[in-house]
């Protein structure tokens, strides 16, 4: 049992300036994003000169979404790649640190997974005038809120630590697998109700590139430091708890 | 007995004993037959309003899934749960083998119940719900793709059973798990399934794309759950 | 207002509520699963104080056998 991992490590001394330089960041490219970035581009309308240039689309206001939406939704895939990693360092090695981090990154994954679908459902809203669709996305992530809380389900069902945190870690690792497929699968079927259409990502002109890096970045700072502040908190508790044990064992 | 006994002896062994307690008591096979049935019931009731307006044909690929995907969780709880009563998985551990033979040979057993259930259930669905039409002609291809997702079912499944047969509430655990873990390939198979069933124009398209993918999803789950399995049944 | 400018920007306005709301919904989840965290610390002081007063209580609890000897 490595004593190390129960207690706070260097990193934690940056955590409070690196939460304070992820929310400045995120909030820079949230100003950058309503003022420099462009509208997008909609449904097509009749051609019009405006300020000497040809507009011939209808400018949507609503992809402005994208910039935080974006962001978190891929924080919360990053969160729960490091819940496989230390699913499988806590099966290699046995040690409960590790299985505490698997946690607490599920943890930071649900959390930012209710973001994605916070922002995804009105821009689907707005978008298809409909608040729900079966489109890749919102299904998918709907799939892993499911899959999150069934890891925590997972979690209480069990009293005995060991078995606990060896289920854990190999649901862990099958949340991290399924991801991408169900993102894929539900992608590539054709489906005859939506027509699937997405923006495109790649290739996004400067002007909406530069700020779409700057609130990700943004975002996963405060995603890392939410993420140690929790992680610093669920090891105070369970050192408590061993501590209580060991206090009953001495009586 | 000299020697070691091979892996693929110990697979059937194992396999064996599940296959012949389940021919004593038919245990499994009554109750899930018995479950798939009251499924095919309960369609029925929601169906009665619908009269013949309705085009039954594009829904039935959806319904043949929820049935299967009931019924199989009802299999897959039960198939560890004689075997936790009477503490055999303790003694089969005892015996210095690869875990993943475990894996295999219940994963065996598993589909060999579930498709015996399949076999029976749908043709009884095709026969409840869907002689008002002739079928179309691309009607037996839909056999590989429910053949894709009970593998599938089946792989998954006995990984996700092994897990929750130590918990209390092993039914809703497993549901749980389950279905969210299994979403993919349901919605790959239900794609295929409905697609060679309706047979509409470019049915061929969806029925290959679902397929694929159902298949490449059986890929990846099996071993990763065939790699996970040691970890889950030593504990 | 021109027809067609009409047509060009008619979809920013109504869309503003929904941009803002989910811009809000973000900031709203995170500062709940702060909050959590801190609640979790409370519990943590809170235990602490528990464990420091049974030491209290063990170590008076010493003292006094020993001076009965």
């Amino acid at each position: 049992m490595n004593k190390k991992l129960l207690e706070a490590s260097k990193v934690d001394r940056y955590v409070p300036a690196v939460l304070v330089a992820g929310a400045l960041i995120s909030a820079l490219g949230f100003v950058l994003a309503f003022t420099v970035a462009p509208l997008v581009h909609g449904a097509a309308v009749t051609p019009e000169l405006i300020a000497g240039q040809l507009v011939a689309n209808q400018l949507l206001f609503s992809q402005k979404i994208f910039y935080f939406h974006v962001p978190v939704a891929m924080s919360s895939f990053i969160a729960l790649i490091f819940t496989a990693f230390y699913g499988v360092r806590y099966l290699m090695t046995r040690d409960e640190g590790y299985d505490v981090r698997a946690k607490t990154a599920t943890e930071v994954a649900v959390v930012f997974m209710i973001a994605t679908m916070v922002t995804g459902v009105p821009w689907t809203r707005f978008e298809w005038g409909v608040w729900w669709s079966w489109e890749p996305r919102l299904t998918t992530y709907l799939i892993l809120i499911l899959m999150a809380i069934a890891y925590f389900i997972l979690r209480t069902a069990f009293s005995d630590s060991e078995k606990r945190c060896s289920y854990a870690s190999v649901f862990g690792i099958i949340m991290f697998i399924d991801a991408p497929i169900c993102f894929m699968i539900t992608r590539l079927i054709p489906s005859s109700t939506h027509p699937v259409v997405f923006r495109t990502d790649s290739g996004l002109p400067p002007d909406m590139l530069v700020p779409f890096l700057i609130c990700m970045l943004g975002i996963v700072l405060i995603a890392f430091a939410l993420y140690r502040v929790r992680l610093r908190q669920s090891l105070l508790s369970l050192r408590i708890e061993r501590l209580k044990e060991e206090l009953d064992e001495l009586e | 007995m000299t020697g070691k006994v091979s892996a693929f002896k110990q697979f059937k062994i194992l396999l064996g004993k599940d296959l012949r307690h389940e021919m004593r008591t038919h245990e499994m096979l009554t109750s899930m037959g018995l479950y798939a049935v009251l499924v095919l019931i309960i369609f029925g009731v929601a169906f009665a309003q619908l009269g013949k307006a309705v085009d039954v044909a594009h829904l039935s690929g959806g319904l043949v899934w929820v049935l299967i995907v009931f019924t199989s969780l009802l299999g897959l709880g039960r198939s560890f749960s004689y075997e936790k009563e009477a503490s055999c998985i303790e003694g089969i551990l005892l015996v210095p083998m690869d875990r993943s033979v475990i894996y295999l040979s219940k994963l065996v057993s598993n589909l060999i119940f579930l498709s015996a259930v399949e076999v029976i259930a749908l043709p009884l669905f095709y026969f409840f719900f869907m002689t008002s039409v002739a079928p179309a002609p691309s009607f037996p291809y839909s056999i590989a793709s429910v053949v894709l997702g009970s593998i599938g079912i089946s792989a998954v499944g006995t990984l996700l059973s092994s897990i929750t047969v130590n918990a209390r509430s092993k039914d809703v655990l497993l549901a749980v798990l389950f279905i969210p873990v299994v979403f993919p390939l349901l919605y790959a198979c239900v794609a295929a399934t409905t697609a060679a069933l309706v047979g509409a124009d470019a049915w061929m398209e969806t029925f290959r794309t679902g397929v694929l993918l159902a298949g490449a999803y059986d890929i990846v789950m099996t071993l990763a759950s065939w790699v996970l399995y040691d970890f889950v049944i030593s504990a | 207002m021109n027809e067609i400018l009409n047509s060009v920007y008619g979809a920013v306005l109504p869309s503003a509520p929904y941009v803002i709301a989910a811009y809000a919904l973000i900031w709203v989840a995170l500062f709940v699963f702060v909050a959590i965290v801190i609640r979790g610390f409370k519990k943590s002081e809170s235990d602490i104080a528990l464990l420091e007063e049974r030491v209290e209580e063990l170590r008076t609890q010493k003292e006094a056998a020993e001076k009965e000897r």
